[in-house]
């Protein structure tokens, strides 16, 4: 096991291979970074870091859109013993404002003492840093870029030492940072080269990850530079824009290893044309790794088909499973494997939380993702943290080494979660079983949506909609529901509106205003329908599973108490009062007209 | 002469053919964030525009456009001095 400052120092020397960065010097026009360029531009970045005076535990924010500044400057402050704190940078469609109440959110836990920005970005970031007590100064990587000599380098850190904060994307209202421990680096980091990619020498990543994202900067950056493998960074952007650049890149660059979100799955398969795929040959591919949000057996199988006539082989593809709070990967499918999914009865699934293969036509189909690597182990566990047996759903639990330390300046977020713990386990609050030792992720606990491999809370999405005119608080509840390229936001409203179109329109918009997120459905229903707790809070997960059995509004879900009993004893005798008296009628009308 | 540029027409053609959606009440006025797409439809469709048009939109441009109209603006300032678009 080696640690990324480790790994970094000792690529001095290394100038045949290194980190290339898709037109980075214009369209065209890539810019390619030696391993040994890579290590000197670190401490060139840790010296100005140092100059500034930053020190050892200051945090330092970063939005860095471009990999070329981005990596050095995390690694520059890495080896400095100043935490990093990537975070998004704002590059959609309008959405300024929103980005910039999140941005203070997470800015104000983290408290850190200097943002790391570019110029672009810095001319909009200034409303933001006022709000920021703690924030001393903002540098642009301009700055950074100056001429100023490299410090000797800087002791190699301890394991136990914090490496970087790992902000968890979604939430304004009680950001959650997660600490990652330069042991975890290592051990994760192990995990994921020789028991998930078993990589080789000759490998090539590619990747167009994000850089402030678990999967984008530990998967695709501190991976790559721990056994100094060349790896290609196409902007998040340009992906975006036209996902077939990813391909192309592959195609280009002799790319053998990548992984992605569920969602670009489907975006690259809805997008590439067939002359693109018949030109392209992607047989260096060993692995096409997915993960991030829950994969979609359809989507991927579609995929495989699709580019088979590249030279993609089925078995390069890879199902994984893995967290923040576990610095990144839980588990892998085994490379070489076919793609694996388990049908199983939704009867029983719903009915006794057991998984058992589907003997009839009906089945859900849920996707292997493989086992648990050396020195960490996964479990089931029901409420009161039983071990459960194979095939009985309940909480998946992880524990090991790759297990971080907590949330940053959050003691009760850490507790629930299991973490800071040695040796505990780790709950993630995703639901699923295990068949013959091998991982199968089915459902969710906690209440998390996750959309193009974003995590966004139900929450903040309930607060936009209730903003709306004519909507009561604590009416609605937004959950999500299985889609082929990613999940679906639905939004249950219990409402006695009389124009119920426009009523839709106005929460798609404002959906989408707010939080840039599409809704697929709004559920409009009768008061009373959605499912509440004793104290009266509405029940998310129960709704949603009413919601996908189709009985949302169309059965009374609360349970009636005295008064509603009597109620409803007044209601049938109502309506029993109204029968009898129609009867009556018809028979009436029977005499009078010898029917 | 080269045809007048229509963004609006444009657009709807975008959405159609990205998202799948038909837009017939678009119009400059109409804020993209309303419009029910979400973020990587949205940032298709801006592709969209600059392959159709050879344009590339800065980055940092994304953030200030709210309205079908800034796009156009945006746009119009990227096209070559001469080209025609519909206001």
């Amino acid at each position: 096991m080696i640690g990324v400052v480790q790994a970094l120092d000792a690529a001095r020397g290394i100038t045949d291979r290194g980190f290339t960065f898709v037109g980075a010097a214009g369209p065209g026009q890539d810019v390619t970074l030696s391993f040994d360029d890579l290590r000197r531009e670190s401490l060139r970045r840790a010296s100005h870091l140092r100059a500034m005076g930053l020190a050892k535990g200051d945090r330092l924010a970063l939005v860095i859109p471009e990999g070329e500044d981005f990596i050095p400057t995390f690694l520059g402050a890495l080896w400095l013993g100043v935490v990093p704190v990537p975070l998004y940078p704002p590059l959609s469609l309008g959405k300024l404002d929103a980005f910039m109440d999140a941005l203070v959110g997470i800015l104000n836990v983290a408290q850190p003492k200097a943002l790391v920005t570019n110029e672009r970005i810095g001319k909009v970031l200034w409303s933001a840093v006022g709000k920021v007590p703690t924030l001393e100064r903002v540098i642009l990587t301009s700055e950074l870029r100056a001429g100023i000599a490299a410090i000797d380098p800087p002791p190699h850190p301890a394991d136990d030492d914090l490496a970087f904060l790992q902000f968890t994307s979604g939430s304004t209202s009680a950001p959650k940072g997660v600490m990652v421990t330069h042991g975890n680096l290592k051990a994760n980091t192990k995990a994921i080269l020789h028991d998930g990619l078993q990589w080789r020498p000759g490998d090539v990543t590619i990747s167009w990850l994000p850089l402030y994202h678990d999967m984008g900067l530990i998967g695709m950056v501190l991976c790559p530079v721990v056994v100094h493998m060349p790896a290609v960074y196409i902007p998040t952007l340009s992906f975006i824009k036209n996902a077939t650049v990813w391909m192309e890149t592959m195609h280009k660059h002799g790319g053998t290893l990548t992984f992605a979100p569920n969602f670009a799955y489907a975006l690259v398969t809805k997008r590439a044309r067939p002359e693109q795929i018949a030109r392209w040959n992607l047989s260096r591919m060993r692995l096409f790794g997915c993960g991030a949000e829950p994969i979609h057996p359809d989507t991927i199988r579609a995929f495989l088909a699709a580019f088979a006539k590249a030279g993609l082989r089925p078995t390069t593809f890879m199902p994984s499973y893995g967290m923040a709070e576990a610095t990144l990967a839980m588990s892998f499918t085994r490379l070489g494997d076919p793609f694996k999914t388990d049908r199983i009865d939704p009867e029983r699934y719903h009915g006794d939380k057991k998984a058992a293969p589907s003997a009839n036509g009906v089945a859900m189909e849920i996707v292997c993702c493989g086992r648990a690597f050396p020195d960490h182990e996964l479990s089931i566990q029901d409420d009161d943290g039983r071990l459960l047996p194979d095939r009985c759903v309940g909480e998946i639990c992880f524990r090991g080494p790759s297990v971080t330390a907590g949330y940053w300046k959050n003691p009760e977020a850490t507790r629930a979660a299991g973490l800071g713990k040695p040796g505990g386990w780790l709950r993630t609050g995703d639901l699923g079983y295990m068949a013959s030792g091998e991982l199968y992720v089915s459902g969710r606990l906690k209440d998390i949506l996750i959309v193009n491999g974003r995590n966004y809370y139900p929450q903040r999405i309930e607060w936009a909609v209730e903003e709306l005119p004519g909507v009561r608080r604590g009416s609605t509840v937004v959950f999500s529901r299985p889609g082929k390229a990613s999940e679906e936001v639905v939004v249950a409203l219990e409402t006695r509106e009389r124009d119920p179109e426009k009523l839709r329109a106005a929460i798609v918009a404002k959906v989408s205003e707010d939080l840039q997120l599409a809704v697929a459905d709004v559920a409009l229903v009768p008061p009373g329908s959605i499912p509440k707790t004793s104290s009266g809070k509405l029940q998310r997960r129960k709704t949603r599973e009413m919601y996908l059995r189709g009985t949302l509004g169309r059965e009374g879900a609360r349970v009636p108490g005295a008064m509603g009993n009597r109620l409803l004893a007044a209601k049938h005798l109502a309506y029993s009062l109204v029968g009898r008296a129609r009867h009556e009628a018809r028979g009436l009308m029977r005499k009078l007209t010898g029917a | 002469m080269p045809a007048t540029i229509d963004v609006v027409e444009m657009f709807k053609q975008a959405a159609l053919e990205v998202d799948n959606r038909k837009l017939p009440q678009l119009s400059r006025e109409t804020v993209i964030a309303t419009l029910g797409m979400d973020s990587v439809a949205i940032m298709e469709l801006v592709s969209y525009f600059e392959e159709k048009l050879s344009v590339r939109i800065p980055d940092e441009e994304l953030g200030r456009i709210r309205t079908v109209g800034d796009l156009r603006d945006t746009i119009a300032r990227l096209l070559p001095p001469g080209t025609q678009v519909a206001a």
